[in-house]
């Protein structure tokens, strides 16, 4: 079967809203709610008085999302565990990146 | 179907203590994510130690595995089933797993549905319908998201692309078995578009069951690697080699970008390693990229007699002592 189809962009001028995401990542949007909290994910250009149906994501955010979601059914790591987590696999990612500029 | 050795897969004992078999798991678990791991096949690896995982550090599925494995054991030796290729195969008792209706995994489910289990969990413990509670089978659900990663080619991000990719999606036919189907989508690649974004295909996900709506199909972008081009997010990264008077002297030379040829010019005095920035030539977009020209220098052979010559020459001209730098600085 093919079909032709038109895909969305996940990025700043179509984003996600909380509920999508947590769809998306299969996780209770309480879930996410936590993880933005303790700084897992980010909304885009929040603003401190904007409730959370007002959050927005890209898909940056839903791949943050589902590696948290495996790192919390898969190893029980917490919501601040999470976020150190994928803070260190950024580091890693971005020392990769540096790595790879000067590789020949 | 083959019985699974789920002790084997953490590497315990039968009579391993709880704490063992955690402990075993979560180095293994850690070891294996395929996020995080360099392992060959560690996104199967992680599998199978999850599902291990979760029976034997569950006392009451790792009572009914042990019960299960035991009754297998003795018909094995009671040559209950025939020796040969069918010796392997494994059939749970009718009826033996009254009580052991899984509960689910505090408030999530599987990755894909059920299919993140084998065959063989799912006979001895049933399958786990996808979705948090259970829908009654007719009530109109939204379908499921499905996830997968998209492998695509450089260029397509420069230009934009309409481009072919085949999916394998575990679904439930009318009897709520799990089947693989197999599809190819056309999906058009916007300009721009960089590694780890996402498009969103909305209502190509798992179809929703009674008359729900489908889910969505998110693909997540890499690119293949390219012989010659590194990528950096929005940047873009090629090695440009010079003879060392080109380096030197400075030179106008015609270098490839992955929008087509420019030319180049190479300032007088260019270090091996100097970085020449091409603004807005990296991957497009607002803002878009920029392209790094990582110049390198390469030294011609002096295998000829007239290079031999020419690098004596070379020497003779010039009073110098790339050590100069280090001379002083004692260990």
């Amino acid at each position: 079967m093919s079909s032709h189809l038109t895909a969305t962009l996940l990025d700043d001028a179509t984003p996600m809203t909380l509920a999508e995401l947590a769809r998306a990542c299969r996780a209770a949007e309480e879930q996410v709610h936590v993880w933005v909290v303790e700084g897992v994910l980010e909304p885009i250009g929040r603003s401190p008085h904007d409730r959370p149906p007002e959050w927005r994501f890209t898909g940056s955010a839903l791949r943050r999302a589902r590696l948290a979601v495996t790192l919390t059914r898969e190893l029980e790591v917490n919501a601040p565990g999470v976020a150190l987590a994928l803070d260190l696999m950024d580091e890693i990612e971005a020392l990769r990146a540096a790595l790879k500029r000067t590789a020949r | 179907m083959e019985f699974k050795d789920y002790y084997r897969t953490l590497g315990v004992a039968r009579d391993a203590s709880a704490d063992d078999i955690t402990a075993a798991y979560r180095k293994l678990a850690r070891k294996f994510h395929p996020d995080v791991s360099k392992e060959k096949d560690a996104e199967a690896r992680f599998k199978e130690i999850g599902e291990a995982g979760e029976v034997l550090r569950d006392p009451e599925k790792r009572a009914a595995y042990d019960s299960a494995g035991s009754q297998w054991a003795r018909q094995q030796a009671a040559g209950g089933t025939p020796r040969g290729a069918g010796a392997q195969d494994f059939q749970p008792p009718p009826g033996w797993n009254a009580g052991f209706e899984s509960s689910g995994r505090g408030g999530y489910d599987d990755g894909l549905g059920g299919a993140d289990h084998s065959d063989f969990f799912e006979a001895l413990f049933g399958r786990t319908r996808a979705g948090r509670g259970a829908p009654r089978p007719n009530a109109p659900t939204r379908g499921q998201d499905h996830h997968a990663k998209v492998m695509i080619d450089l260029g397509d991000a420069f230009r934009g692309a309409q481009r072919s990719i085949s999916l394998r999606m575990p679904e439930f036919d009318d009897a709520g078995r799990g089947v693989m189907r197999e599809r190819t989508l056309a999906i058009n690649i916007p300009k721009g578009i960089r590694e780890g974004q996402q498009l969103r295909l909305a209502g190509q996900g798992g179809p929703g069951p009674g008359s729900g709506p489908a889910g969505d199909l998110f693909l997540e972008i890499a690119f293949n690697p390219h012989p010659r081009f590194r990528v950096d997010g929005r940047d873009v990264y090629v090695d440009l080699p010079l003879a060392p008077w080109e380096a030197v002297l400075g030179a106008s030379i015609g270098a490839a970008t992955p929008d087509g040829d420019v030319e180049l010019t190479i300032p007088p005095g260019s270090a091996a390693g100097r970085k020449l920035r091409l603004r807005g030539k990296g991957i497009p977009g607002d803002p878009a990229g920029d392209l790094y020209v990582v110049l390198a220098i390469a030294l011609p052979p002096g295998e000829s007699a007239k290079a031999r010559a020419a690098y004596e020459a070379f020497a003779s001209a010039f009073e110098f002592n790339p050590r100069a730098p280090l001379e002083g600085a004692t260990p």
